[in-house]
């Protein structure tokens, strides 16, 4: 068992958890921060797949697209939070 | 090696095991704090994947910003603290049934894709050796950098397009919007900004500057001085004005800006989009990184900050 | 190498994009600006269309160093088209938002109306995005292109600031989120199998469990994202409550991203079999039906027509299963056709109820035939649309259902043929509806001195609308267009 079937493993059952989380949560900061969760596991599995056992050095390439989606994943979820808190402003405004 | 491997194993639960806690928190608070620990978590553990220049990102904008987003927007909801109290409670899943189906098809489809997982073919050669041949005439000597900003800069060019996309939309989502009870730092961590911002500024520079030869870059760069942009707006160093707005939004586009003119600008004379001449390759990509970082920072900042700056009077005619 | 420096496929990216940051720079010129970029980004186009007559297949490799490093550009026939067809689009709709979003002149010194402001950068980056879906041959730089579409898109569907948009806009973004991370994944996947992310890598692979896991989750990522039935949940409203222009930009280019990128895979191969293609079939058969029973029942106007791109898209699906794995080499050209005709016929449809609900102050269906206001032309565009939705001859939509039943027929697929007739009926039922209503102004005796003239904002649901009739006439060079380069590997 190395530390790719390790971390992958923890990454696709975090991906999992995300996804019931994105399907079971009723609440909206709870389903964006379960999207957030997806995004994780999905870089991990990523992340696992570039390790190399020791001498070797990892493959680079799968370490830049995880930084290129992370940069994406905070965009998204900024864009999110501003939706909620709009919502949020709005629904409280008519419902008082 | 098997203080190691047990090390792993232990590291790999815990992970998972934050990400099952984020989800079962009852308190949207506990929820966000968790999601921060598990953040950090996976961070260390790309680190021990020797992926440093993932952690980073990671730690500086997947946990530290992110969370920092989501507190802020928790603060708003709750109107300005973030105690249960008042405000919107963030409700526990009502419909069992459903919940429950929908579990069990994601955990079937995760032993799936758990068994496929297995089932690759471990250690297939990717793309290293392509980019050790390619090394030399990348400009820079860190791998990831290289593939970040050369062999794949394209990608990267639309990743800083997807960050302006997000705050244009943020600016158009909150136009308009009443003053928020933004969160502010009580005295003491006032005192902490005045000392760590130009740590931090000298900070973010130096891992923009090193990003070409060791893990670092513009990306954990913008997102260090980005945070010390959102230690400014927290300790009210930073208030923005509308007189600021087209600062901010050279500020935002000068990273894409740059970037795609120095794409276009290098085609011509045999070579194509993106092909730096190798004599000037080191500049060009130093000289999009700085702007990039800017962006970064900038845009980072705005997405906490919400909406653009409005000054208060036009605000109170506004509404 | 083109000899152009530099080439017209990165400028048809590229071109957009500056577009939109001068569009958010200077809002007060964005829609000049805006026309301008879509100008540019047209020329680009018709540049990739010369070399793509010329060579077939052309690619460029972004930095010069080819696939499987780097990343690289590829244009054919198909990818014209769809390039071709987003131009038109974005400048039809780019000409009807002048008018739609001209409402509220600003005082000086008083913020820009959001719409307006806010409306060309997103357009801006939508067209950057899309293009570069169109011309790419990397499976994670679809990803990161997904992802700019959808952050566009979202800006764009919650334009309107109503609350009921953001709720739509909300969940649409959860979506479209939850749809690219698991591409992300299946992304994953393929490299952990082969090791390399273009399109060529995928070609070569042998199946394996792993492969299999990559392509099922790209699947329903995409699925999620071209919104099929039963992953349609989000559409209906999100195109319903957005303004005009935006549903117009939403539904006919923002769900084709996913079924083009679809289309890509099926192309690259390995296609998973048969069953799965049935299955694409059979949730395009509950998309038909669904939809069709939904755009029947809706109350406005826009809903309905929001609920006809379900069945729609539906439809697309059936064309592309109509005949088995082996008939994959042919069926891709009838889906191409339908989304085609779909974009062009539903933007001047959106167009077009866009007009009417400003004309006539409301989009309530029942109540289309009690307005003293009559918006004929805009009616008349909406017709026109539905004439080729529903696929009466000489029309696209006609042409596309046509290669459908053709193929199916071919194969002996006599149930797929039986589903396109159902949709057919259902087209025609919900969209008789509306076209009642228009017709029977009886009812109001109002002086026809309210008319209120025509405005340059009928013009573009008017030609969206009569090319998605008229262009069933040039059925033959648009088929000669797509099998320019062979997609698929097929000579014609």
């Amino acid at each position: 068992m190395t530390e790719a079937t390790i971390y992958g493993l923890a990454g696709l059952a975090v991906f999992g958890l995300g996804l019931m989380g994105v399907l079971g949560a009723a609440d909206r900061l709870r389903r964006l921060v379960a999207l957030n969760l997806c995004a994780g596991g999905a870089a991990m599995v990523l992340v696992a797949s570039s390790w190399r056992p020791p001498p070797a050095a990892p493959d680079p390439v799968p370490h830049a697209l995880v930084i290129t989606g992370i940069v994406v994943m905070v965009s998204a979820t900024a864009v999110a939070l501003a939706l909620i808190r709009r919502l949020y402003s709005l629904e409280t405004d008519t419902d008082a | 090696m098997t203080v190691l491997l047990a090390f792993d194993l232990l590291l790999a639960a815990s992970i998972v095991g934050l990400a099952a806690a984020t989800l079962l928190m009852r308190d949207a608070f506990a929820m966000i704090v968790a999601f921060i620990v598990f953040g950090m978590l996976m961070a260390l553990g790309w680190a021990r994947l020797v992926a440093p220049d993932v952690a980073l990102a990671e730690v500086a904008i997947g946990a530290g910003l992110s969370g920092a987003l989501l507190l802020r927007t928790l603060a708003h909801l709750r109107g300005g603290s973030l105690s249960a109290q008042g405000g919107a409670s963030v409700s526990a899943p009502a419909n069992g049934a459903t919940q429950g189906v929908n579990a069990l098809l994601a955990g079937l489809a995760t032993c799936a894709l758990g068994l496929a997982y297995l089932g690759a073919p471990q250690n297939v050669p990717g793309l290293e050796a392509h980019v050790a041949d390619a090394m030399p005439e990348s400009g820079v000597t860190h791998p990831v950098t290289a593939v970040l900003l050369n062999f794949r800069a394209y990608d990267t060019l639309m990743e800083v397009v997807v960050l302006l996309a997000a705050v244009i939309v943020v600016w158009q989502v909150e136009r308009g919007l009443a003053e928020t009870p933004a969160p502010a730092l009580g005295t003491v961590y006032q005192g902490f900004a005045r000392v760590a911002l130009p740590v931090a500024v000298i900070a973010g520079g130096y891992l923009l500057w090193i990003g070409a030869e060791a893990p670092g870059g513009a990306f954990q760069a913008g997102a260090v001085l980005g945070a010390v942009a959102v230690l400014g707006l927290l300790s009210r160093h930073v208030r923005p004005a509308p007189a600021h707005r087209p600062l901010a939004r050279g500020a935002f586009v000068v990273g894409t800006a740059v970037f795609a003119l120095v794409a276009l600008g290098v085609a011509g004379a045999g070579r194509v989009a993106f092909e730096y001449p190798p004599a000037q390759a080191k500049t060009l990509i130093l000289l999009i990184e700085a702007m990039v970082t800017i962006s970064i920072a900038a845009t980072l900042a705005a997405l906490f900050h919400g909406r653009a700056p409005v000054a208060v009077s036009r605000e109170e005619t506004d509404r | 190498m083109p000899e152009f420096a530099p080439d017209p496929m990165t400028l048809a990216i590229l071109l957009p994009l500056f577009g939109a940051i001068a569009a958010f720079l200077a809002p007060r010129a964005a829609p000049l600006i805006g026309l301008g970029a879509v100008g540019a980004m047209a020329a680009a186009i018709a540049a990739v269309g010369h070399a793509v007559a010329q060579a077939g297949t052309v690619t460029v490799p972004l930095g010069g160093w080819g696939a499987p490093l780097g990343i690289e550009l590829r244009a054919d026939g198909l990818a014209l088209a769809m390039l071709g067809l987003t131009a038109l689009i974005a400048l039809a709709v780019g000409l009807g938002a002048l008018s739609a979003f001209a409402g509220e002149a600003p005082a000086d010194g008083q913020p820009m109306p959001r719409q307006r402001a806010f409306f060309w950068p997103l357009c801006l980056l939508l067209l950057t995005g899309m293009n570069g879906v169109y011309l790419s041959a990397d499976l994670f730089n679809l990803y990161v292109m997904l992802e700019v579409i959808s952050l566009a898109a979202v800006g764009l569907a919650v334009l309107g600031g109503t609350v009921a948009a953001l709720r739509a806009g909300l969940a649409y973004m959860y979506a479209s989120l939850l749809g690219a991370l698991m591409v992300l994944l299946g992304v994953g996947f393929v490299y952990l199998q082969t090791g390399r992310l273009d399109f060529a890598g995928l070609a070569g692979a042998q199946g394996s469990p792993a492969l299999s896991a990559a392509f099922a989750l790209m699947l329903v990522g995409l699925a999620l994202k071209a919104a099929l039935f039963p992953l349609h949940f989000w559409l209906p409203e999100a195109h319903a409550n957005a303004t005009a222009p935006a549903s117009a930009l939403l539904s006919a280019l923002v769900v084709k991203a996913g079924l083009y990128i679809l289309l890509r895979l099926a192309e690259a191969g390995p296609f998973p079999g048969e069953a799965i293609l049935t299955l694409l079939g059979v949730l395009g058969t509950g998309a038909v039906l669904w939809g069709g029973v939904q755009a029947l029942r809706a109350e406005r106007l826009k809903l309905l027509v929001a609920w006809s791109t379900v069945a729609q898209i539906g439809l697309i699906f059936v064309a592309l299963a109509r005949a088995g794995t082996e008939g994959l080499s042919d069926s891709w050209r009838a889906a191409a056709l339908l989304i085609l005709a779909h974009a062009v016929a539903k933007a001047g449809m959106f167009l077009a109820a866009g007009r009417i609900k400003d004309v006539i102050g409301h989009d309530r269906i029942s109540e289309l035939d009690r307005s003293a206001v009559r918006p004929a032309l805009a009616q008349l565009a909406f017709a026109l649309a539905a004439i080729s939705l529903i696929g009466l001859p000489p029309s696209l939509g006609f042409i596309g259902k046509w290669s459908l039943m053709e193929g199916a027929m071919g194969a002996g697929n006599w149930h797929w043929i039986a589903v396109t007739m159902a949709g057919t009926l259902l087209s025609v039922a919900y969209f008789s509806r509306a076209l009642t209503g228009f017709l029977r102004f009886d009812r109001v005796r109002a002086p026809l001195d309210e008319h209120r003239g025509w405005a340059l904002a009928d013009a573009p649901p008017v030609v969206l609308a009569g090319l998605a009739v008229g262009l069933g006439l040039a059925a033959g060079p648009i088929l000669a267009v797509l099998d320019l380069g062979r997609p698929f590997g097929v000579t014609p």
